[in-house]
């Protein structure tokens, strides 16, 4: 019997492993990418771990990226003569004569199945063309290299900055700590916000026998369905008639001012206090607001943490408000600075993306591998009644 | 006994109530810095012209040093560079908030919707006030780029960057298969040739390994190859994308690709490379397909990621009978959105960018346009170039840019409020086409069924608020 | 009423007044604002002129529309109910005690608050149809069988379910609320239906299920309201694959146009507001519709305890 049992519990542990590793594989790759450099992180085929490679370019060994792999046998020469005076190219063996032959040196045989290997020289632009070879494989070492430096390159070029100085007569250089800064300010205040609000009218749908409350609240229940696209562009003119498109206003004052959800999740768990409670107080001449604020309230921490940790969980990467209201970039959050390094035509810098998204997520990561019990538990209070 | 209130006595008493006050008060400080930030920027006396555009990293260094050029040549205006995404969007919706950038980089392919949503407002009256005509300022681009600032003839924009659109081969390839690397196709018919002699198929498996050609590579502008077989999309009064049959053909062509190959093979074959255009691994830059269509920006992208690349650069070949040079032009612009509070200094800006120092002989002397143009590898369109641009262009083969830029037969999007639907509309006909999901004339009887439901419209919406349906092009220099 | 009564009354409304003022201003004038947009000709720039029904009537004419009705409909039957079944399934493992608990309920949270862009950006280099981590796992699983693996998100028939096999990812969010739902079923009734020897299985059936089926519900209820408004990684990845351009619209062929990114295709980049909240109120009675029919079913199978 206890074998049966400790079977179960191992099996239940490896299945719980096998599929925690299929959630987890994304993260790893994320962070696998966020180590490498450019060039490689979009490696076909993909490859985990990022290297360097090294290899001999003429008569240096240089650390170089690997190309391609030549499928014919060929020579590699260069031209002496013509405009092209100075270039390397290579010229298979089953080329037809293009009557330049007598323009070029032969430097070095190929055989098919040699690599293509270009000088690898770090920074945006090169000043000169690098150099390349062509070399067999056997030639090229590779080691494991980290690329740290991404992480802090990423986070100064967030937001579309540049890796120059700041160009005279322009704004001083923005970076992470403002947008954190940012994101910081619409979570904090937006929970801030959320609890207060909700638990404050969530108590009067709970707490109190009132002229019309259920249908109010069955009210309250439908705006659950009103898809955001038929908010989206009415609320646009709201906050452009209070003025505050472009500043971190509309992402948080909103939440002072309850929110269906919310409601729904306080309300439940108000109702699980035992009614005797206020009864006592009121007959003792309590207020209402004082049976909240002194006897509810306090009563309510594990549900009111849930709504809170839900609120900052969604503000802090919520990216379509911001993209929306924010259009100075000294007030963009975090979750849309990320799209800075979606450049529209130069392609995805996607070992900075993922860097600063291993940034912007570990906040979280955090915060939920901490509050996760009272986070739960919240939720969980608010289903039992007595 | 213990009553109902002490038996459920909290463990944690909640802050008193002047604590709370305190808290408030202490957040309302904080929310103090989330207000609405100080109107305009710092107080140096000078005029702060915001400037949106779509540019990050060497793009965006490029402008950055104009810009930097630019606020040093005067002291009365500065021009406060932000790059954005989604920059078409952002800019209609700031625009609507009544709180627009001062000056805003698009595409040219944008002008014409947004002037006719009256987004963007016309630069006629501040060329008027410098002491020109429309006309004499027109006279200066080349007149694809003339054309492409114009809508309803006023000028919206001046230009940034040009890009014209040539014909790139892998010299390499060509020579593995037999070809003079130096020798590109010069007629649809030798195109075709040699796509078949540069296709090759893995022989244990069957797969291809390599193409010579394919219309989807980089497929940003797939509806070119119905103008370049003597097609139009539009004839100034109609949407003509069923009607006019060289249309048809051009979709035949395409269709054909995927027909000679197989359908299968072909998706297994595109879907390695996906969206990775600017990488090693491009279907091009990794030696994977052998001709394409690419941009002036192209030379720089090869440079960076595969700069021992041996491939060559040349004019289209002719589809059309006798249309020598047709090619594409695009342009990134320069717009001014409705109610700018400092319009007139972002015009100084734009007149900047769209000029140049004529007589530059040296990299320092370049400025305006041709500074930028150089800093981004591309070419200026303006007709009269420095001599420093002309013969020290550090970018290898801006003369066959130029030459395309300067033909008669370069062309442009189609100056129609709809573009948007119209170029989504036939990218989802380009689809079915090349995977064979629909025949070319249903795929276009159907886009342009919808084209023309959508034409009426747009046309009737404009009646309604009072502007008339745009007219003929003016200004044409 | 009396004085009571209406003591009570204002008590009632000042409580909820917070509200009462949000609910004003950020729900209910923007619900009947878009009303009266719908059925004008409005450009954001321009101001809005009437046209009666004529948004509605273009609308059911419309191919796109019916498409991308067909393309959410689609990922909303697939996804909420194997979101469900994911979901409740984790939940139940985790719901024992096991060993490192909270490092799993962590592992399987994190999805859901992995910022969109870097998450979408991810999952097209794990979709990869030549190269992906997910071909390069399922290919030597199926060459025995001689099948090739989808090219996923470069084939209108695979499209959808890669963006489906993606939402099961961040099944996070309403596993942490069946497990909060597991915690409150009392343990006593299962001791009671252990000593009258029920199996595991008959105790899930009967005790388990009916217990945490109003838990059910409302994710249910939720899930398909958020699934039937999927946009950010539709949105993302289709751009992503096409570069710049008239806006994504759903390519492969328009497989994965969905009923928002034609809603945002149409208000932003063709400007046509009007058209877009017509669009708008449609989802709203489609998922009042479907909200009515789930109650419905919901009302024979779903067990409050009082």
């Amino acid at each position: 019997m206890r074998l049966r049992a400790a079977t179960i519990r191992f099996l239940l542990l490896a299945l719980l492993g096998g599929v925690a590793l299929l959630f987890v594989t994304p993260f790893v790759w994320m962070v696998a990418t966020s180590l490498k450099p450019l060039e490689q992180t979009m490696a076909l085929p993909p490859t985990w771990l990022p290297r360097s490679y090294h290899a001999p370019v003429g008569n240096d060994r240089l650390e170089v990226t690997q190309d391609f792999q030549l499928r014919q046998a060929g020579t590699l020469c260069r031209y002496t003569a013509g405009e092209k005076a100075g270039q390397q190219v290579f010229i298979p063996d089953a080329a037809a004569d293009d009557g330049a032959a007598g323009d070029r040196q032969a430097l070095h045989r190929v055989a098919a199945g040699w690599w293509h290997v270009t000088e690898r020289v770090a920074g945006a632009e090169p000043r000169r063309a690098p150099r390349w070879d062509i070399v067999p494989a056997e030639e090229i070492s590779s080691r494991i290299h980290f690329h740290w430096s991404n992480y802090s390159e990423a986070l100064e070029l967030l937001g579309g900055g540049t890796s120059e100085a700041a160009v005279a007569g322009g704004r001083p250089r923005l970076g992470f700590w403002v947008f954190a800064g940012n994101s910081l300010v619409v979570c904090l205040l937006g929970v801030l916000g959320t609890v207060l609000s909700n638990a404050v009218v969530a108590y009067g749908f709970a707490r109190l026998q009132w002229r019309g409350r259920d249908a109010f609240f069955a009210v309250t229940l439908a705006t659950l369905m009103v898809p955001f696209p038929v908010l989206m562009v009415p609320l646009y003119g709201v906050f452009r008639q209070l003025d505050w498109i472009g500043t971190l206003l509309p992402l948080w004052v909103p939440c002072f001012f309850g929110s269906a959800f919310n409601i729904f999740l306080l309300k439940q768990f108000f109702q699980t206090v035992p009614e005797e409670l206020s009864e006592a107080a009121r007959i003792d001449g309590c207020s209402e607001w004082r049976i909240f604020w002194r006897i509810i309230l306090p009563l309510s921490k594990p549900v009111l943490i849930a709504a809170g940790v839900f609120h900052f969980l969604f503000a802090w990467n919520d990216f379509m408000g911001p993209l929306l209201y924010l259009t100075r970039k000294e007030t963009f959050t975090l979750a849309l600075a990320l799209q800075s390094y979606e450049s529209q035509i130069g392609g995805v810098q996607w070992h900075y993306l993922m860097a600063a998204s291993a940034v912007t997520i570990l906040p979280v990561v955090i915060l939920f591998f901490f509050a996760q019990k009272h986070f739960i538990q919240g939720i969980a209070t608010t289903g039992s009644k007595n | 006994m213990p009553t109902a209130r002490t038996a459920f006595a909290p463990a944690l008493s909640f802050p008193s109530w002047t604590g709370g006050r305190l808290l408030l008060a202490g957040l309302s400080g904080l929310a103090g810095l989330a207000g609405p930030a100080a109107a305009g920027g710092p107080d140096d006396g000078k005029v702060h012209v915001t400037y949106w555009e779509k540019w990050v990293s060497f793009e965006g260094q490029a402008m950055q040093t104009v810009i930097a050029e630019f606020n040093r040549s005067q002291d009365r205006i500065v021009v406060d560079y932000l790059p954005t995404s989604q920059i078409d969007r952002k800019m209609i919706v700031a625009t609507a908030g009544g709180d627009p950038p001062d000056l805003v980089g698009l595409w040219a392919y944008n002008l014409a919707s947004f002037a006719d949503a009256e987004a963007l407002r016309p630069l006629d009256d501040f060329i008027r006030a410098d002491g020109l005509t429309p006309e004499q300022w027109l006279a200066r681009y080349y007149p694809v780029y003339a054309r492409m600032i114009q809508h309803s003839g006023r000028i919206y924009a001046g230009i940034s960057t040009p890009a014209t659109i040539a014909f790139y081969w892998n010299k390499t390839l060509f020579r593995e298969a037999g070809l003079d690397p130096d020798r590109p196709p010069r007629t649809l018919a030798e195109l075709n040739d040699y796509a078949r002699r540069l296709t090759k198929h893995d022989p244990a498996t069957g797969a291809i390994t390599q193409m010579g050609f394919l219309p989807q590579d980089p497929g940003w502008w797939p509806w070119i190859f119905c103008l370049w077989f003597g097609g139009e999309l539009f004839d100034g009064r109609q949407i003509t994308l069923a009607t006019n049959p060289k249309n048809l053909e051009a979709m035949r062509w395409i269709e054909g690709f995927t027909r000679d190959n197989g359908a299968d093979a072909v998706k297994v074959f595109t879907s390695g490379a996906f969206g990775a255009w600017a990488s090693a691994q491009a279907p091009f830059m990794s030696g994977k397909i052998a001709m394409v269509f690419q941009g002036v920006w192209y030379d720089n992208y090869i440079k960076q990621y595969k700069p021992g690349l041996d491939y060559g650069v040349g004019p289209w070949p002719e589809a059309a009978a006798g249309v020598k040079d047709f090619c594409l032009a695009e342009a990134d612009v320069l717009a001014i959105p409705r109610g700018a509070h400092h319009a007139r200094e972002a015009w100084e800006f734009i007149k900047y960018v769209n000029s140049n120092n004529p007589r530059a002989r040296t990299r320092e002397e370049l400025r305006g346009g041709e500074l930028l143009c150089s800093l981004q590898q591309k070419l200026s369109p303006l007709r009269e170039w420095s001599p420093y641009f002309e013969q020290h262009n550090p970018h290898p083969n801006i003369a066959v840019f130029r030459q395309l830029a300067a033909s008669p037969n370069a062309r442009a999007t189609p100056d129609i409020g709809v573009w948007q639907e119209y170029y989504r509309e036939f990218i989802a006909a380009f689809e079915r086409v090349r995977l064979l999901e629909a025949t070319p004339e249903e795929a276009l009887g159907f886009a342009h069924r919808r084209m023309t439901e959508s034409w009426e419209r747009y046309r009737r919406s404009l009646e309604r608020h009072g502007q008339v349906p745009p007219a003929a092009p003016g200004h044409t220099p | 009423m009396n004085a009571r009564d209406r003591r009570k009354f204002f008590a009632g409304v000042a409580f909820t007044s917070p509200w009462i003022v949000g609910l004003a201003v950020f729900t209910l004038y923007p619900v009947l604002a878009s009303l009266f947009y719908s059925f004008c000709d409005y450009s954001i720039l321009k101001s809005p002129v009437w046209i009666g029904l004529e948004n509605y009537q273009q609308l059911f004419r419309d191919e796109l529309f019916w498409k991308s009705l067909r393309n959410t409909l689609f990922y909303a039957a697939l996804s909420v109910p194997l979101g469900t079944v994911v979901a409740l399934s984790l939940a139940f493992l985790l719901h024992r005690q096991v060993r490192a608990r909270g490092v799993f309920r962590t592992i399987f949270y994190l999805p859901s608050i992995v910022p969109m862009v870097a998450s979408a950006m991810l999952w097209l280099w794990i979709f990869n149809g030549q190269y992906g981590l997910l071909n390069a796992a399922l290919r030597p699983l199926l060459a025995p069988f001689g099948v090739t693996p989808p090219a996923w998100l470069a084939d209108p028939t695979w499209a959808k379910p890669a963006l489906i096999i993606m939402s099961l990812w961040g099944t996070g969010n309403a596993m942490v609320i069946y497990l909060a739902g597991l915690q409150n079923v009392p343990r006593e009734l299962y001791e009671a239906a252990e000593i009258d020897g029920a199996t595991g299985w008959r105790r899930f059936w009967h005790i388990t299920l009916p217990m945490i089926s109003p838990v059910i519900y409302f994710n249910v209820i939720m899930g398909l309201i958020s699934a039937l408004q999927i946009f950010t990684q539709a949105f993302i990845m289709s751009e992503a694959a096409n570069g710049n351009g008239g806006g994504s619209d759903g390519n492969p062929g328009r497989s994965t146009l969905f009923y928002s990114i034609y809603l945002f295709s149409t208000a932003f980049y063709d400007l046509r507001m009007g058209y877009a909240s017509a669009m708008a109120y449609v989802l709203f009675v489609v998922i009042a519709l479907l909200t009515w029919l789930a109650s419905r079913l919901a009302r024979d199978h779903v067990n409050y305890q009082s």
